[in-house]
């Protein structure tokens, strides 16, 4: 196959470590690591997840941040059949993001899902009105960056 | 006549953000009714402050994962407007296209996923996929058109790149613009089916009528969207514009007990922003093919059931279609290229408005001479709305226990009411809870 390969950042950047997965697509960009993929920042509105489903995509990974019972910091990566999710929520929703809940639609709305995975990163502190990863994640974006290109190359 | 309801809806569903639905009858007497809203504050106005003029539109453009369009250029506009940049006509297009990728977006989502399983009978979108598969494939085909649309001009269409202050930091190619015109009349067929499936589940729309003021963009030149003056339209059609810089003496706001958030209120004791409120506003000026849209929806001006605000959002995902075609024909035939951004030409204060799918926005900025901002100030239109869907309550409780409703049907009334407004009310966090099961 020789289709795209997307790699998403979800999250909120005014929400303190909830925006690591946006953080890893801006370190991509800045520092022009985006080679044999395509780095895609959804922010907050997962449900656009659903236009990058389709028969040119290959491979997916979406960095996130996830509440894994890990130690702020540490990551690991899973394919949504390993999980369900636990995020109460009022609803799908473009605010309150759970990209797990979207790919559930899109299953259930006969879309063809490409080879995909999720990197889970712990966050330490997703207050609001945060602007800045906490210090632990913040150092830590270009390990989470080769390890998502890494991975997302050999899926 | 039902004389006794306790309803107490937690974190309503298919809203954007929380908000809780409180109503207390007993023999008949209605103790309580509210509208609440909980959220916490999330100090935008702060976050701005010290930021060059250069930042700001790109921290505001957060607050709101699908406004975040609008947002943007309202943020942007209200720079310009500080800074004392007058953009060129190329920019003003590319933007209004923009804003209606936005609108449509939205709208669709609304339409679609939040408010259709109300009227289908479903609770949630998810059941809909099983009865209706054709309905939730086209709905999802839509959405992502809308995306792609916005991409195009926004560079994307969450927290958009390409519009900044001065102009527009890259424009789409005459190739991606002749690829965008082709996707838009492909999708032709996709809004006719749209109306068919609105007009099918019209019937279920509840009937519900109050004499509301109407707050929105208007101009003489088109549908408002991007630009204008504040319009008012009382319900025997009285109109009155203002300047926006004068955007504090229409919103009036003020705090109220229930609800972090500020209500608004202008002629009367509230009034109502958002799809129907610009369709009252500026209905003379929607493109024939929406008029024809509303008319075939049975939806004319002045109309005052609020539960049509979806109807109008429909409406309006026509016009957006359309005027976006007449406007990519406009840049075809000039042709796009980029230009240099236009630079300030004073640092003061400004303010400046746009709509957003759900209701007019307001921001405004001051400056100090190096460019940096020292103050902000942002009303949404959900805010401008949460006085008027509190009315509404006011006079739907009572009507809902003379028709003797039952507790269930109450509920879901006023659930459906204030989906009605689609409510952004907060963005909140989007990291993932999981538990492993293999």
């Amino acid at each position: 196959m020789s289709g795209v390969r997307y790699l998403v950042g979800l999250g909120n950047v005014t929400a303190g470590d909830d925006a690591v997965g946006v953080r890893v697509i801006d370190h991509i960009w800045a520092n022009g690591l985006d080679r044999g993929f395509t780095a895609i920042d959804l922010g907050a509105n997962a449900l656009n997840l659903i236009s990058y489903l389709n028969d040119e995509t290959e491979a997916m990974l979406v960095v996130d941040a996830t509440q894994l019972g890990l130690e702020p910091g540490e990551f690991l990566v899973f394919t949504p059949d390993q999980v369900v999710t636990q995020k109460e929520q009022a609803g799908l929703s473009t605010h309150e993001g759970d990209a797990l809940r979207v790919l559930d639609l899109a299953v259930t709305a006969g879309y063809a899902i490409p080879t995909l995975a999720i990197m889970g990163i712990e966050p330490l502190a997703m207050a609001c009105g945060g602007l800045e990863l906490s210090d632990r994640l913040a150092a830590r974006v270009p390990d989470y960056a080769a390890a998502a290109i890494e991975h997302l190359l050999k899926m | 006549m039902t004389s006794s309801v306790h309803i107490n809806v937690h974190h309503l569903t298919r809203v954007e953000g929380h908000g809780n639905i409180v109503v207390n009858v007993s023999d008949g007497a209605v103790e309580k009714c509210e509208w609440q809203v909980p959220e916490a504050p999330r100090f935008f106005e702060s976050m701005v402050r010290g930021r060059h003029y250069s930042e700001v539109a790109r921290i505001t453009s957060r607050i709101c994962g699908i406004c975040a369009v609008g947002h943007t250029l309202a943020s942007v506009k209200a720079t310009e407007k500080a800074l004392g940049i007058e953009i060129s006509e190329q920019s003003w297009k590319l933007r209004e296209v923009l804003k209606h990728a936005e609108n449509a977006d939205s709208h669709i989502l609304h339409a679609y996923i939040l408010v259709a399983p109300d009227l289908a009978g479903a609770p949630s979108v998810f059941p809909l996929v099983e009865t209706m598969p054709d309905v939730v494939a086209r709905a999802l085909r839509l959405k992502r058109l809308c995306h792609e649309w916005g991409s195009c001009i926004g560079g994307r269409t969450t927290h958009p790149t390409m519009v900044v202050p001065g102009g527009m930091a890259e424009v789409p190619s005459m190739k991606e613009l002749r690829e965008l015109k082709e996707k838009l009349v492909a999708a032709v067929p996709d809004l006719e089916a749209t109306l068919e499936t609105v007009a099918a589940l019209a019937p279920n729309i509840p009937a519900f009528d109050r004499p509301t003021e109407y707050i929105g963009l208007a101009n003489d030149q088109n549908y408002g969207l991007y630009d204008g003056e504040i319009s008012s339209v009382l319900p025997d059609g009285t109109k009155q514009r203002y300047p926006v810089a004068d955007y504090k003496l229409v919103t009036n706001e003020f705090v109220v007990h229930q609800s972090t958030a500020k209500y608004t209120k202008n002629k009367l004791d509230s009034y109502a922003a958002g799809a129907l409120a610009r369709f009252n506003n500026n209905y003379d000026m929607l493109v024939p093919e929406a008029k024809q849209a509303a008319e075939f929806l049975g939806l004319q001006p002045i109309c005052t059931n609020p539960y049509m605000n979806t109807v109008a959002q429909v409406v309006e995902v026509v016009h957006s279609v359309y005027d976006s075609l007449r406007i990519i024909d406009e840049l075809l035939e000039d042709g796009v290229k980029l230009e240099p951004l236009v630079k300030p030409t004073k640092y003061g204060s400004g303010a400046d408005s746009v709509e957003v799918p759900r209701g007019i926005l307001f921001h405004e900025y001051e400056y100090d001479a190096d460019g940096f901002c020292v103050g902000g100030n942002c009303i949404i239109p959900t805010n401008q709305n949460h006085n008027n869907i509190q009315h509404d309550f006011n006079v739907l409780v009572p009507e809902l226990l003379d028709a003797d409703k039952s507790e269930d049907e109450m509920e879901l009334a006023l659930s459906m009411l204030v989906r009605a407004y689609d409510p952004c009310i907060s963005c909140s966090t989007h990291a993932l809870d999981v538990k492993f099961v293999r």
